[in-house]
């Protein structure tokens, strides 16, 4: 840039010295304070990996806006040991790719103690081997599909603690209601791949159980727009329930038809993957006297949520959304610092021993505890009926019946315990 | 018998929303040849207009329909006028250009209106009931009018001066340059339709889907498939044709498999067509 005719810009042999001995004293004099770091009032860094953008950007600000709710309540009421707690945000872009990526940075360049987040089954599962291999906890939030020995490292892994709800306690409680008022034929549509499919495996089993018979069975690929093949097909199935675990705005698109061709007086529709933040984008006649089934509703009216709903109200608005996965990253955030505090040190051996059998009391769901042999939370569940004249989620759901604490099935992994 | 028929509406409801979905494509790619990666975000576009015009400012369906017609064919000519123009004959280029394009305007709905599920209430819901067999009622209107829109552009293009000046252009730029036709001005116009059309076709679909920043895409590649395999060029039986492989011929594969399965055969199929028309369906050597 600077040519030689610009004489005053030109950095001179002793100008450069000068200015190098004078960053060097500058870097000097912090040094102290660096190398007592680990104590007093230095941060405790948590990486919070959320899918900020990409295709579930929509369940992306209940996600975040969880974890920092329950890290504002902790550092105002004094932070873990004396330390606050430091957030460090990452986008997952909805990629398991960018997770992984994340997942590395977070913990080699910003060294967090330890992770919290990913939103799906396969970011999660990118995650793993990333925990396993640089031993950090992961707090996972989403409901799932439960754990597999065979999809080790991203589930039977003991350093990923589970804070949502698996099949057996997310659909299991109610199917009997469901089976009892509508019948037991059931038509199952689902995105393709492994949550929807692994439920679905999961109801099968307890609807031979109960004498319910499965008329019709369909997965459906991302992003599809149309759905006139299988709406006919469910048509013809005969069926009494139509069992739903689309994602994203496939689900909007099937619902949105469905209501179109007139079906939705024909057949009961129960979904487990349609939340606050989806059901607000069907609108209310598309959602309307549908079924939906969760740990957490912002509808539920117990002393614990109108706690809740009143803090996160103070702190992100009245119109914000809150949801399951929201409050399954409220949770794990609180239960995580407890267990901290309860080590009286922060390092993932502490993390994992003390989480182990934690319970919550004041979880927005109701009382919840995380299960020693398997780290899978155990929680409440609820099947809710969406109200045909909601105006927002404040109104969405009438309560038709609640579990205060159901135990999942044992996870089936091969080295119980976690 | 019933089960033949009602397969058969169900592929026809199919084929003609699909086409009325690629149509824009169809004439932006197939008469002034820009490879319009744009075209998802029109179709996006669209829906977001039609959205505002309900729920903003309190229009009835049919005029905000009409508006996100305009509003898109507007953004076309800014597009076409600014920049578009000076790359027609570097087709590379425009892909590139209008991918560019559908990055921006995409973020520029999540700046505007926030990444979440909108959605507009069906304009006419339920299903007309006629000797057993089911129509649902607003797919059998944007069917109906899908087929309307793409036979008049077709009378537009084949019966009228307006459509001999396009296809003049379509066959020879330069010789119909030198016989005084305004190269520039139709270019524009051409473009300015196909924008309007995708414009239309987003605000049609957006009842039936979930109005989310991606709600153009998924509509993309199925687009350019309709228009490749149909036959460039070839707005009427082309995009008719192309829209019944690409999107109603999957509801006969369902038939015998499931859906991931059908879609599957569907683009294979697509394939397999290429190879041997690779001009398209509807085109001679």
């Amino acid at each position: 840039m600077s040519d030689a005719k610009s004489g005053k810009d030109v950095l001179t042999r002793r100008k450069f010295l000068g200015g190098l001995a004078l960053g060097a004293a500058a870097t000097a004099l912090p040094a102290p304070a660096i190398i007592k770091s680990a104590s007093a009032a230095d941060p405790i860094k948590v990486g919070v990996i959320s899918p900020l953008t990409g295709a579930w950007t929509v369940y992306g600000r209940a996600h975040i806006a969880g974890y920092e709710l329950a890290v504002k309540e902790i550092n105002e009421a004094g932070g873990v040991l004396g330390r606050p707690i430091e957030i460090i945000q990452a986008d997952s872009q909805t990629e398991p790719r960018i997770v992984a990526e994340q997942a590395n940075r977070l913990i080699r360049r910003d060294r967090v103690d330890f992770l919290a987040g990913t939103f799906s089954s396969a970011e999660r599962n990118a995650a793993g081997p990333i925990v396993e291999s640089a031993n950090k906890v992961l707090l996972y939030p989403t409901f799932y599909e439960g754990q597999e020995q065979e999809y080790y490292p991203g589930v039977c892994n003991p350093n990923i603690f589970m804070f949502g709800p698996e099949p057996t306690q997310q659909v299991w409680p109610h199917m009997e209601y469901i089976i009892n008022t509508y019948g037991g034929k059931f038509f199952m549509i689902g995105s393709d791949y492994a949550w929807p499919r692994v439920t679905n495996m999961v109801t099968k089993q307890k609807l031979a159980e109960l004498g319910g018979e499965v008329v019709g069975e369909e997965y459906i690929p991302f992003n599809t727009p149309q759905y006139e093949s299988v709406l006919r097909d469910i048509r013809n199935s005969g069926a009494d329930v139509i069992f739903h675990s689309l994602t994203g705005s496939d689900t909007v698109n099937f619902r949105q038809q469905l209501a179109a061709a007139g079906m939705k007086d024909d057949f009961v529709l129960w979904t487990v993957d349609d939340e606050e933040v989806v059901t607000s984008g069907l609108g209310r006649d598309v959602s309307a006297n549908d079924y939906v089934s969760f740990d957490y509703f912002m509808s539920l009216q117990t002393p614990n949520n109108e706690a809740f709903l009143k803090k996160f109200k103070a702190q992100f608005g009245d119109d914000a959304l809150m949801n399951t996965v929201g409050v399954a990253m409220y949770n794990a955030a609180h239960m995580s610092a407890r267990a901290l505090e309860a080590a009286g040190e922060v390092s993932s051996e502490a993390l994992r021993a003390n989480l182990k059998g934690m319970s919550f009391s004041d979880a927005p769901q109701g009382a919840v505890k995380m299960r020693e042999i398997d780290n899978q939370l155990v929680l409440p569940s609820y099947l809710m009926r969406v109200n045909p004249n909601w105006t927002s989620v404040n109104d969405m759901f009438t309560q038709v019946q609640g579990f205060e604490s159901i135990e999942p099935l044992t996870a089936r992994c091969a080295n119980l315990p976690l | 018998m019933a089960e033949f028929v009602s397969v058969a509406i169900d592929a026809t409801l199919l084929t003609l929303v699909l086409a009325l979905a690629a149509f824009g494509l169809a004439i932006i790619f197939g008469l002034v040849g820009v490879i319009n990666m744009g075209h998802g975000a029109m179709l996006t576009l669209g829906a977001y207009f039609a959205w505002w015009g309900v729920s903003v400012l309190g229009l009835p369906f049919p005029l905000a329909v009409l508006l996100a017609t305009l509003g898109v064919a507007l953004v076309g000519l800014a597009l076409e006028h600014w920049i578009i123009r000076h790359f027609y004959d570097r087709p590379f280029d425009t892909l590139l250009l209008t991918w560019a394009f559908f990055i921006v305007s995409t973020e520029v709905i999540k700046l505007v209106f926030g990444p979440d599920f909108r959605n507009i209430a069906n304009p006419m819901s339920g299903a007309i009931e006629f000797s057993g067999l089911s129509f649902p009622t607003y797919r059998s209107l944007v069917a109906v009018i899908s087929l309307g829109v793409i036979a008049l552009t077709a009378l537009i293009i084949f019966r009228t001066t307006y459509g001999i000046r396009i296809r003049a252009l379509v066959q020879n730029r330069e010789v119909s340059s030198l016989l005084g036709l305004n190269v520039a001005f139709t270019y524009k116009a051409v473009f300015c339709l196909g924008s309007g059309m995708a414009g239309m076709a987003g605000a049609l679909i957006a009842p039936m889907m979930s109005i989310d920043p991606y709600i153009g895409n998924v509509f993309l590649v199925r687009s350019f498939f309709v228009v490749i395999v149909g036959g460039i060029g070839h707005l009427l039986g082309g995009t008719l044709l192309g829209s019944f492989l690409i999107g109603g011929s999957e509801t006969l594969f369902a038939l015998f498999s499931d859906q991931v399965v059908a879609q599957t055969i569907v683009f294979l199929l697509a394939i397999v067509v290429l190879r041997f028309r690779p001009q398209g369906v509807l085109s001679v050597k």
